[in-house]
């Protein structure tokens, strides 16, 4: 039975050096001197390079395309178009199933950007000269831009006949009886307009199609690499152990880096190119249009069912989600994701999610960090605040009064999930003694007095962490589980290697790998080192994604280091004449407790497994190495509503922000930020720090920046990072930060994930905070992002 | 399509002359990265906003993904391989190692060669002149407040190191 710790106490080590500490990044050295392996970095012996000719119109029938002039260009080795990918692919993975198109349009383009051929030459410049050269007739088409009236246009597919992608109604308890019997019943609407992932480095792909093996080798920015490597697999037609996917070191990726689109059109050009490596980079107006990069495009109602005293007796919410052009990829695993924390850190005891997904002629979206919960968070505490007002209550006792008790875990809300542990109030009051609230609110009516708008947002949110298929079961997942893996093996020498299946992406886990086993082992952290293996050499792995890697390497890695000791042991046994049970490691010596003097370094036990047959126990595997899968425990299937034991753990934040509305400009100043945040045990604090500082950040970007803006007739507006705003040191707040720990009693060394928390919290802060300010004035900003125009339009209709 | 007459520039980067015949239309982002091989400089965005490929040109922090090769002829360029001498990394990096000035590192040498001509024209900036420098920067993972105080410490160093002993 493997042993993995719960607490860091619980280590083999006397003092832990590292594990816990704010530790110097190991990833960090060859990023600061630009040495890192960007997949753009890559360069391979007969390289050629790809361009995509993309579609300008939102929906149209594609009447001809010639690429004669393209292919007879010097430089030019290869162009495809639809045809390519209908004889050499099968449909792009979807979810729900059958609402996917091939990588290449066929006969008909259903949003802008959408590839419809792709070229390879001697370099991008000349592959973009070649894309001049191909010539496309298209008879255009009605597009069906409007969400709201997309389930009643004229069909996308001709095998569906209408846009409703998804739709269902879930019932978690007596809902109706709960609003009958409510003293009060709030309902309010609210719309998030799209918005998305934007990592500094877009999308890059190297594939090699050996058409004499028939396998495929692609290198990229992949955020998992093996579900790039399965879902690659299925389009291309090939069996799984045929396409072998090496994720390089990517620049970000917040969700976004999972798309096979790239990996499937450069691996028929290489094909048609004879077999030679094709890279492709995706340049930011790419990205933008036809990238990964677009997420949630909500039209929310959502009702509160209210006692008069501030008791929330019900939740009902009511989705309609524009998914663009098709739903590959995630596609509706978005929508599904509030399953796992639909109710917040409310006690709410039945809920209602009525939801309907849409296909447009926009482009299709995409995961961003969170997945779904930033905009249901936002809805949730927005109404919370509304509810507050309605009866008269502080914000914060409203929200004081409806937590789910410290004492109640492990607790089940309504729609299925299990909550590990936490302490909610815990994190209100260390907020409101933070930012000396009272006198927060003094500052607001005195300011009120001199025509100043300041507004207070102080909402409660739980982030979900250590993701499972399970939570999306609704939506057609059928597996539980998702697996982990880690081999760590000890040299001759004494030095540790661990090989994962992982690239790094920025969160730092090459460091919590370090720190654990230099911990576990009582080395230096200079003595480990990770290697990174392809999608077929690792141990069986996902990677990144949900919040969940930091927890899931550290189980992964601590069964394998139990299993090195218990290795370690029976040979230590050996050499030290005495039974395995009588020996532990601490503290780098395989020793028998209470004898000081009785002890060898486990550096030497390792090396007399490679060196020393002669020396080994009969029968003993003489390889210093081990390698262990972890899964969450405890997992259960969806039952027919949705309902399972998903997500892993239940991180909790609090944060408050100040802001001050110029009624004027309709300009928003953040002007003041804290954040009490528990994540369970840190296992390097500052990552955490840096983590949800990021999600401050994108989550400002969320509620006043950011916004993919089409026309009527689907063009996007939005195609260059001067009008998609990011956020700059400008508009993002410093904030003022407090650790909680309330330690997970289900996980390795009790940590939480904790990736996207800040981003599921942000928005909500800053939109409750603007509402705060505008109240006197009786305007309602319901629409996200609250940007000047949007703000000034309610202010003007406010005085009118 | 025909092609552009290609042009031979002479450039020093990081103190190395180089003499290569170019395309006039390649930029000088490429023209580094694919080159002359030095990858360190990234392109976030290609039409000049990100700041991820900002080099110095002569001295002035400049976007070489808005540039083009030709236009550096006869130029010193700095690249953020020219920043660590012998793997060694300078005062500058290290304050942003300490610091967690970064996540994923791809923005990281844009504004390590900001940081680099800001402390070449002013030693000791004010908070609102670091502003100023780093607003025209963009990283989109650590929110910038590590950032700020990677800048804070590399300012305390550079001025201990190049203080009078």
């Amino acid at each position: 039975m493997t042993r993995i710790p719960n607490r860091i106490e619980d280590l083999p080590t006397s003092t832990p050096r590292f594990i816990g500490k704010e530790v110097e990044r190991v990833e960090d050295r060859q990023l600061l001197t630009g040495k890192t392996e960007f997949i753009d970095n890559v360069s391979l012996p007969g390289m050629l390079h790809c361009a995509i000719l993309r579609s300008p119109n939102a929906h149209a029938r594609i009447v001809s395309i010639d690429t004669s002039a393209a292919e007879s260009m010097p430089g030019v080795m290869a162009v495809i178009t639809g045809e390519d990918a209908l004889r050499w692919t099968f449909p792009q993975q979807t979810v729900p199933e059958g609402w996917g198109t091939l990588s290449l349009a066929t006969d008909r383009v259903r949003y802008v950007g959408e590839p419809v051929a792709a070229v390879a030459a001697s370099s991008r410049y000349v592959a973009e000269d070649a894309l001049e050269a191909i010539f496309v007739e298209y008879d255009p088409l009605p597009p069906v831009v409007d969400t709201e009236q997309a389930a009643s246009a004229p069909p996308l597919y001709e095998d569906h006949d209408s846009n409703v992608v998804y739709q269902r109604k879930f019932t978690w308890g007596d809902v109706d009886a709960a609003f009958a019997s409510a003293d009060k019943v709030l309902t309010e609407k609210f719309r998030w307009h799209r918005l998305g992932a934007n990592p500094l480095e877009c999308n890059g792909v190297i594939s090699e199609w050996d058409v004499v093996d028939g396998t495929v080798t692609a290198r990229g920015s992949f955020q998992s690499q093996v579900n790039m490597g399965l879902l690659s697999a299925a389009a291309l037609g090939l069996p799984s152990n045929k396409v072998r996917i090496i994720s390089q070191p990517h620049g970000g990726s917040f969700g976004g880096k999972g798309g096979p689109r790239g990996t499937i059109i450069t691996a028929l050009l290489s094909r048609k190119a004879g077999g030679r490596p094709v890279k492709w980079i995706e340049d930011r107006m790419e990205y933008l249009a036809g990238g990964a990069g677009q997420s949630w495009d909500r039209y929310y109602e959502v009702s509160l069912a209210l006692q008069s005293d501030g008791t929330i007796t019900g939740l009902r919410v009511v989705l309609l989600d524009d998914l663009g052009a098709s739903a590959e990829g995630f596609g509706a695993v978005s929508a599904a994701k509030p399953l796992a924390a639909f109710t917040g850190p409310y006690k709410i005891p039945v809920a209602e999610y009525d939801l309907t997904l849409v296909a447009t002629n926009k482009l299709p979206q995409s995961p961003y960090r969170g997945m779904g919960p930033p905009p249901h968070n936002w809805v949730l505490e927005q109404m919370v605040d509304l509810a507050a007002v309605e009866l008269g209550l502080d914000p914060g006792d409203i929200r004081r009064r409806n937590f789910i008790a410290k004492t109640a875990f492990p607790y089940t809300i309504p729609s299925g999930n299990e909550y590990d542990s936490g302490d909610y109030v815990a994190a209100l009051d260390a907020v409101l003694e933070m930012s000396d609230y009272a006198a927060l609110r003094r500052e607001q009516e005195e300011a009120r007095k001199q025509g100043r708008y300041l507004g207070i947002g102080l909402v409660n949110t739980i982030e979900p962490g250590v993701f499972d298929w399970n939570a999306y079961a609704i939506v057609g997942s059928q597996q539980t589980g998702v697996p982990e893996g880690a081999t760590v093996a000890i040299d001759i020498m004494g030095k540790l290697v661990a090989k994962v299946g992982f690239s790094l992406e920025g969160q730092g886990q090459y460091t919590v790998i370090c720190q654990l086993l230099a911990d576990y082992f009582g080395v230096e952290m200079n003595d480990v080192r990770v290697l990174p293996q392809d999608s077929l050499a690792a141990p069986p792995h996902f990677g990144p994604g949900g919040s969940r890697l930091g927890v899931a390497i550290t189980g992964a890695i601590l069964g394998a280091a139990d299993q090195l000791r218990e290795k370690l042991l029976r040979v230590g046994a050996k050499l030290m004449q005495v039974q395995p049970e009588a020996l532990e490691l601490r503290d780098g010596m395989i020793r028998i407790p209470g004898v000081p003097e009785a002890q060898i370094p486990f550096a030497q036990v390792a090396a007399t497994m490679l060196a020393r047959s002669d020396l080994l126990p009969e029968g003993m595997d003489p390889n210093p190495q081990a390698t262990y899968v972890w899964t969450a425990p405890g997992r259960t299937p969806a039952d027919e509503h949705g309902r399972a034991k998903s997500y892993l753990t239940a991180a909790n934040a609090c944060h408050l922000v100040l802001v001050e509305v110029d009624v004027e400009t309709a300009a928003v100043k953040i002007l003041k930020y804290f954040i009490a945040d528990d994540c369970g045990t840190r296992l390097n604090p500052a990552t955490c720090e840096g983590m949800t500082q990021g999600g401050v950040a994108q989550g400002v970007g969320a509620a006043l920046l950011e916004e993919y803006v089409y026309d009527d007739d689907g063009q996007l507006l939005t195609s260059t990072f001067m009008d998609y705003l990011l956020p700059t040191i400008y508009e993002v707040p410093m904030t003022e930060k407090r650790a909680l720990v309330t330690p997970s009693p289900f996980t390795p060394l009790g940590a939480k994930g904790m990736g996207e928390g800040a981003l599921h919290t942000t928005p909500a802060a800053v939109m409750c905070a603007i509402n705060d300010a505008l109240r006197p004035l009786g305007v309602k900003a319901h629409e996200v992002p609250a940007s000047p125009k949007r703000l000034w339009a309610l202010l003007q209709n406010a005085k009118a | 399509m025909p092609t552009p007459a290609s042009r031979t520039i002479r450039v020093t980067v990081n103190g190395t002359a180089y003499e290569r015949t170019v395309e006039p239309r390649l930029t000088l982002a490429d023209f580094l990265r694919h080159d002359l091989t030095l990858p360190g400089t990234h392109v976030g965005c290609e039409h000049g906003v990100c700041g991820a490929c900002t080099v110095l040109w002569n001295g002035r922090a400049v976007r070489s993904c808005i540039m083009l090769a030709v236009q550096v002829d006869g130029s010193h360029i700095t690249t953020v391989e020219g920043l660590a001498v012998d793997g060694e990394i300078n005062p500058i990096q290290q304050a942003f190692l300490e610091n967690h000035g970064l996540q994923c590192g791809f923005c990281t040498p844009g504004f390590l060669i900001t940081v680099t001509e800001m402390l070449e024209h002013n030693p000791d900036p004010s908070d609102e002149e670091i502003y100023d420098y780093l607003g025209g920067q963009i990283c989109r993972c650590t929110g910038y407040q590590s950032i700020l105080a990677s800048v804070r410490a590399a300012i305390a160093k550079t001025k201990v190191s190049s203080a009078p002993s």
